[in-house]
Formats: C-alpha cells, structure tokens, sequence
C-alpha cells in the first residue's frame, strides 16, 4: 500500500521564524509534541520537538541529567530564548518519505532511523501529510 | 486542490423530538427520538462532500480545545486534509432541534466560537498561502470568530485572485460585503437571518453584482427555490415534491454540488442544476451529507428550471 494511503492527512507544520513561545503554544493547544517546519513554498526544512527546545534551553540536559531537580532553573533558560526563532534549535536533516513510496520502504526507514513519524512530501517536495508509527500498525490489523 | 475554510467550524449535535413543548407552567423536558452528531460549519460540509466524492481537498479554519480535536478528527476521518490554526478556548458545539413535521423549520442554538489572537491570523494567512500554491478553487463560508476582521473573506479573495485561483463566498453582512469589492468567482450570499427580498429585489441586486464584475450570484429565496444569474442571464431554479426530512446541510449541498460539477467540467449553468440535485437529496435525508449519485440523479428529476 502507498503511504498516502496511509498518512495522517494534516499540514500543521512551524515556520522558521516562529518564536519558541508560539511554538510551546502550538504544541499545548494541538496536542502535538513534533512538527515539521516548513518555507513559504511549503517545502520542509526542518522538524522540531519539544526535546529540542528542552535542549536548546539546557543544552547537554538529557544527557547529564537522569531527574529533574530544579524547575526554576528549566524555567529561567525558556524565558531567556522564549522570543528566540526556532530555526535556531530545529533539526534540518530531515528524513522524509514521498507519498508514493510503499509501506515497506516506510517502515525500514522508521526501524533503521528510529523514528515514530515520518513527514510526507509530494514529488515537489511539498508537505502532504505525516505517517505515524500507529498508522502503519493500524493498517497491519 | 481544493481547499475550504470554515473560520469557525463547529461540532453539531441534532435531535430529532417528536413534539416542541414550552407551553408556560411546565418545566419542558423533550426526550429526543434519535440524534446525530458531526462535524460542521459551511465549509467542512463542503469538504466532506466533495471527500466522498473522491475529490481532494484541504479543510482550513481555526480550531481549539477538546472540540477542535473532535472536528479535526473527524475531518480527517472522511480523508480531507487538515490545516487547522489552533487558538486558545473551545470550538463551537451547535445545537439542533427538529421537532417531528416542522423538519423544514429546524431549531438553531449556536455559539460564538473562541477567538482569534493577532497572532494566529497571521499564521493562518502563511498557511493559506502556501494551501493557494496547489489550489484549483477555494471556498470561504460561514460567520466569523470574535477577532477574526470582517475584511477576512475579501483579503482571502485577494490572495486567491493573485495566484488566478476562482473563488466561492457562502456569507453575510460587512464580511460578505467586504468580500464583494474583490469580484468572486461565485457568491452566494446567506441570507437565513438577512433574506435579499421578494424574487424581483434579488434579480435587481444580484444583476447590480453582476454588472460589478461577480461572476455568478446564487440566492436561495424559498426553502425550495434558487435564483441563478451570470453574465449571460437569470434562472429559477424550483425543486418540487420535495419530502423534507433534514433542512440542515442543503444550502452547503447546493455549493458542494455545484463545485463538485464545476471542478469536474461542467458548465457553470449544468453544475448549479447538480448542485440543486444534491441539496434536495439531502433535504430529503436524515444525513446531513448525501453524495449517493443514484439518489442526486433520482432528485434531478425534481429540479426544474425557469429562464428569468
């Protein structure tokens, strides 16, 4: 089966200069915890996490920290790059698949990249969608 | 591609209830027969039609709160695209009532909807631009969310005619107003709360429109009646025998039809014609989408057609 049979049809995507603060928003308001940032043209050029604002924060935390002891210190590094763009913390090799492309390629990719989504573009390169994990696993049942 | 935007969409809850009691003295308790919960809001109605049509086509708006995620949800469910703006507060939930043998006066409860910040008008307007790189046709309709500018249909309209994609505009008051100024390809004003008059008032405004460079006015003047004009002439179009069931939807129909015919090639005048098939198969329906063909094709026997 095709991935855009499969994907989760949805373009909620970041701009590069958006702030980290409406980023946080978006991702309170929408549930979500990654999305694709993407260019005027639609095209994406990076995706971003709440683990990468966490560690654009506190750089090195998840590596150093096994617990979290201090929330006021995780508090002070937010506020100080609240109004920061967040092409500065996005990641911008991102692995991707077209819509064309099967389920088998698709699931590789997530096993061997160890990812639980993937964005999914057109021919174009232009956002169309995101496949999940519990997509391709739905689609098994 | 089409794309929709529905600035406030809504979930809608209908009941169905044998008997409308407020008589005074009584504390009314109305036990309903059956009800029906969906997705809603002029343009996910159309996106929902044109899905089941297998037309593709992205639904835009602004959404919020565990509401929201039920509309997002089941948008996606019927294979529509989403890219919804998220806002803080609560989507709508609009209550219906249609009391057994008055279903062609159904009961409205509606709510405002959560506002708009500055801010995510200005991320929806970067979204909708991207949305316009793959769009064919675009459809703006319903009311407007507090903060959301009474020049968002026209600005909207702007953009489109930018990039030469036709626009449809399904509203009321300044925001359809507004959105005149720009000349749309098809506008059909709401006219539930502010009807245009008698037959003759319309033909006199929408000509008025069309001699300003709108492309074609569609006006509902009667729950079974549409006065159609172009640049080439006027009709009527009357749907007769219609066995009312669920009013709601109808008018969304009529676009969704009409759009539907039109992405598919057919004459503007043909596809109204469709369109009016569609909003009757679905007057005729408990189903607040009906795109069955058989049962459009049935209920084209029931449209007829007058040259005004």
């Amino acid at each position: 089966m095709k991935v855009k049979e499969l994907m989760t049809r949805d373009l909620t995507a970041a701009e590069p200069t958006m702030t980290v603060r409406e980023l946080i928003e978006l991702f309170h308001q929408s549930g979500l915890s990654s999305v694709p940032v993407v260019n005027d043209q639609g095209r994406i050029v990076g995706i971003i996490s709440e683990r990468d604002i966490i560690e654009g924060a506190l750089p090195g935390y998840f590596e150093v920290l096994y617990g979290i002891t201090d929330m006021s210190h995780l508090s002070q590094k937010l506020r100080e790059i609240e109004h920061d763009r967040i092409e500065f913390y996005m990641t911008p090799d991102v692995i991707k698949i077209e819509e064309d492309e099967d389920d088998l390629t698709a699931a590789d990719l997530m096993v061997r990249k160890n990812v639980k989504s993937l964005p999914v573009v057109n021919r174009d390169g232009i956002l169309v969608g995101m496949l999940r994990r519990i997509d391709l696993l739905k689609d098994l049942l | 591609m089409i794309i929709t935007v529905t600035p406030n969409p809504a979930i809608d809850k209908i009941y169905w209830i044998e008997r409308l009691c407020l008589d005074d003295g009584e504390v009314p308790v109305m036990r309903a027969t059956r009800s029906y919960l969906t997705a809603g809001g002029k343009g996910i109605n159309v996106s929902i039609f044109l899905a089941r049509l297998g037309i593709e086509n992205i639904a835009m708006g602004f959404i919020a709160g565990e509401t929201g995620r039920a509309v997002e949800r089941r948008v996606r469910d019927e294979g529509i695209t989403t890219s919804f703006i998220w806002v803080e507060g609560e989507t709508r939930t609009n209550v219906t009532l249609l009391e057994h043998g008055h279903e062609s006066r159904p009961i409205q409860i509606t709510e405002q909807g959560p506002t708009v910040s500055p801010d995510a008008l200005k991320r929806f307007i970067a979204h909708y631009k991207r949305a316009l790189q793959r769009a064919r046709y675009i459809f703006l309709g319903g009311s407007l969310p507090p903060g959301v500018p009474e020049t968002f249909y026209q600005e909207l309209t702007h953009l489109a005619h930018a990039r030469r994609v036709p626009v449809i505009v399904n509203a009321a008051g300044e925001a359809l107003t507004h959105a005149l100024s720009e000349k749309p390809w098809l506008v059909k004003p709401d006219t539930r709360q502010r009807p245009l008059g008698t037959p003759e008032e319309i033909l006199r405004t929408g000509r008025e429109w069309i001699a300003g460079g709108i492309g074609a006015v569609l006006v509902s003047h009667h729950i079974t009646h549409d006065v159609f004009i172009t640049p080439q002439g006027a009709w009527d179009l009357e749907a007769c025998d219609v066995q009312f069931k669920n009013l709601l939807g109808a008018e969304d129909a009529l676009i969704a039809g009409t759009l539907s015919a039109t992405a598919q090639g057919a004459p503007v005048e043909e596809a109204v014609r469709w369109g009016m098939a569609a909003a009757t198969a679905c007057a005729e329906s408990e189903e607040l989408v009906v795109t069955d063909r058989q049962r459009i094709e049935q209920a084209l026997t029931k449209v007829h057609v007058y040259q005004l």
